[in-house]
């Protein structure tokens, strides 16, 4: 848009603007709008350390990447101080029931989004919060297999991972039983598992069992998906008795009832029980450096004023977007040139179909039903696989993305949105080759803080292109098999992955094996961005692995300084 | 099989019983309200422009009183929220919005040599497919991407009607009244919270 006015619209399109009018602040203050940065009465911020204060460690984000190690540091006896860039809810309090309301658990500040598939953030893909994304994960846990992680060996193509799955699987072990991981034992595609899941799998509902049948027929084998809510009662050390989930059927969003293992009711609670300071509201803005090189302290913005934490580390969880943002403003850690490669997006498909059944997409949580015969497709045409899950949706979700798909309008969509009770969904979640025209840069255009906003390329490649079609094929073939009619896919691709990966070689790699950066001694990265390739599962149980490796690994680099 | 319809006043019943939480109800009823609502991003004509196309995107014949869109997009351009992305080829949210109005106008203009309010409804409907379709004419349109401008449009307007308990009502959703939790969850069962569809 080359006119003045857009490019001035551009630099002045704040996401949270500076309001004088009277009237519209009484109305956001109503709403609880944009004023709601101030401080809520449990979250009044703690006196403030003084300046010359060190912590050992500052933790960048508190989801699946920032808050499993932060509880490690901190019940390892370390002084940690996380920072968290949105508020601190109480679910049983603040989480309606209601798409809309729930808004403020993303990550709202705009994202640019260019190439030929444009990847949709917020409610998609990123979190905001004491707890981060998972706050609004689907809480899917299946572990990664033993061959995602090395797709170059096996295909030729992608990238192995600088180690083996043998290195996460204590992990995913302690992590199922910590959080109360809900699945089948033995797990029908990984037999030889040395414990199973803690909890009994979640009760199937329509969707699922809709599935259940059709694939039955067609001779590919499912199981009720695991996944991290609660299907009984369940007693969690240093946080207490989480209650059952009740089948709300509100995973995309927040759990009220903390059912789901979200950050806020597992780790950040039991490493506040070990002295861990959380400070919400906290956005970084800059990292300070030593003339070694070394980082001294983070500068932050909480409640409209500017803030400075010294630390003798700093653990950079802030996801995909956000970190390779933090890196590329603040110059660091760039000499691999890595920093916002390779950008990942899981291949997503949905394909939905109206049933004669009454099936009430609201109810269970959303993906009750998994099959993995997917995983390495005998007449595949593409490197790795996916896996297949059966899927529940709540209305307004549904009503945007089948507008975005099939352009509806007038009375054909009212008619078609009739039938939401009807409607049952499947999807995959397929891996993704990392890809050179695939990257996040910093934009010209300012955020409101006058930072550049992100701009992130995706185009799904030959082999994601592939991937799709295999799999919309067969989802149709399920459907079909199942009694569906009006069948239509939807093609999205899911979370953000890639963009500081981690490898043997600082030459082509932004952070080593053990999560530090080559090229800064006491800067540590832990979330997705660290993936050298996507897996062909969900990724949080991954990056909860890697958070409690990366803590161990420091602790035990740590206690190799001190002898 | 005919769209299913259901009866009138389940969910507004709903929220006054303890089956919907304190959270839940506050979040709803606000939306009930159908007071009349000042512009505070667009200018009065524009506004009623919008109103306009979003009540040919969005008929509601059978209500007197339609299910308002306009106001959930004015004040979200008036706070300048997002909602999280915006397609790079795209302008900002509140350029969008003022070219791609602008462009229906141009539109009717070009096809009717009227503006869009003063079109009949069929009419109105013929330049809301030309947007739909890619092929409305006018200028504005050379600095917009009109698939993006319908796409966005839509979406937000699909997800302002369904947020209402009203058309949450007329889809036969409830998953509001989550307080006793759901056990009856399998195909063809309900819980007797859960709407039966009318049967014609």
């Amino acid at each position: 848009m080359p006119d003045e006015e857009v490019l001035e619209e551009g630099v002045l399109n704040p996401a949270k603007p500076e309001i004088q009018d009277p009237l519209l602040k009484s109305i956001l203050a109503e709403n609880g709008g944009l004023l709601a940065q101030a401080p809520v009465e449990q979250e009044q911020p703690a006196p403030l350390p003084d300046p010359v204060d060190e912590v050992d460690c500052v933790v960048i984000g508190t989801g699946a990447g920032g808050a499993p190690l932060l509880a490690r540091l901190a019940m390892a006896g370390l002084k940690v101080v996380a920072l968290e860039a949105g508020p601190r809810r109480d679910p049983t309090r603040d989480y309606a029931t209601d798409e809309k309301a729930q808004h403020f658990l993303f990550w709202n500040d705009e994202r640019l989004s260019a190439g030929q598939n444009p990847v949709a953030f917020g409610n998609n893909n990123s979190g905001t919060g004491v707890g981060g994304s998972t706050l609004h994960y689907t809480a899917y846990t299946p572990r990664a297999h033993r061959d995602d992680l090395r797709l170059f060996t096996d295909f030729g193509k992608g990238v192995d991972w600088p180690f083996g799955v043998e290195e996460l699987e204590p992990y995913y072990e302690e992590l199922e039983h910590f959080l109360g991981v809900s699945g089948p034992t033995p797990y029908p595609w990984d037999p030889p598992r040395r414990t199973g899941y803690p909890l009994a799998p979640l009760p199937l509902n329509g969707a699922a069992l809709l599935m259940q049948k059709a694939c039955a027929g067609l001779g590919i084998q499912t199981s009720p998906a695991a996944n991290a809510a609660l299907s009984a009662r369940y007693y969690q050390e240093g946080v207490g008795w989480r209650e059952a989930c009740t089948n709300r059927g509100f995973c995309q969003a927040g759990c009220n009832r903390g059912a789901k293992a979200s950050m806020d009711v597992t780790f950040l609670p039991l490493a506040e029980a070990h002295g861990a300071e959380i400070r919400a509201d906290a956005f970084v803005t800059e990292i300070e450096r030593d003339a070694k090189g070394r980082v001294t302290a983070v500068v932050y913005t909480q409640y409209g004023e500017q803030k400075r934490q010294r630390c003798r580390h700093l653990f950079l969880c802030a996801g995909a977007v956000e970190t390779p943002r933090l890196l590329l403003l603040n110059e660091l850690a760039l000499t691999s040139g890595q920093v916002g490669k390779n950008f990942m997006a899981h291949p997503g498909m949905q394909v939905w179909g109206t049933f004669e059944e009454d099936i009430r997409p609201y109810k269970g949580i959303p993906g009750g039903l998994i099959s993995e015969d997917t995983h390495r497709p005998t007449d595949a045409d593409f490197v790795g696989g996916y896996l297949l899950q059966s899927i529940g949706v709540m209305p307004v979700t549904f009503a945007s993305q089948m507008a975005r798909k099939r352009k509806l309008w007038g009375q054909p969509l009212r008619d078609y949105m009739r039938s939401y009770n009807h409607t049952a969904g499947i999807n995959i979640l397929g891996d993704c080759l990392p890809h050179e025209n695939n990257f996040l840069e910093l934009a010209d255009e300012k955020d409101v803080r006058g930072l550049p906003k992100p701009r992130v390329h995706f185009t799904a490649q030959e082999n994601e292109q592939r991937m799709n079609a295999h799999a919309e094929k067969l989802m149709r073939q399920i459907w079909e098999a199942a009694g569906a009619r009006d069948i239509w896919a939807y093609e999205r691709y899911a979370h953000t992955i890639g963009t500081a990966r981690m490898g043997l070689s600082g030459d082509d790699a932004v952070v080593n094996p053990e999560g530090r950066a080559f090229d800064v001694p006491n800067l540590y990265i832990c979330d997705n961005s660290v993936f050298p390739s996507a897996l062909s599962v969900n990724p949080a149980l991954t990056i909860m692995a890697l958070s409690l490796r990366t803590a161990d690994k420091f602790l035990a680099a740590q206690q190799r300084l001190d002898r | 099989m005919a769209s299913p319809h259901y009866p009138d006043g389940t969910v507004r019943a709903l929220l006054q019983t303890d089956l919907v939480t304190e959270a839940t109800r506050a979040a709803l009823l606000p939306r009930l309200d159908t007071s009349e609502y000042t512009p505070q991003f667009f200018d009065e004509a524009t506004y009623e422009l919008l109103r306009a196309v979003a009540a040919r995107i969005y008929p509601q014949p059978e209500r007197p009183e339609p299910i308002e869109l306009a106001p959930v997009v004015d004040k979200r351009l008036a706070q300048g929220d997002s909602d999280g992305w915006r397609y790079d080829a795209m302008p900002p949210d509140r350029e969008a919005y003022r070219l791609g109005l602008g462009g229906i106008n141009q539109a009717a203009q070009v096809l009717f040599q009227r503006p869009f309010g003063h079109l009949s409804e069929p009419q109105q409907d013929q330049v809301v497919a030309a947007v739909a379709n890619g092929t409305a004419p006018g200028e504005n349109w050379q600095h917009l991407p009109i698939d993006r401008f319908f796409e966005e449009l839509l979406a937000e307007l699909a997800e302002a009607y369904y947020s209402h308990p009203l058309a949450q009502e007329e889809i036969g959703y409830v998953g509001m009244a989550d307080v006793p939790g759901w056990h009856r969850i399998e195909p063809n069962q309900l819980e007797a919270r859960e709407p039966e569809e009318v049967k014609p």
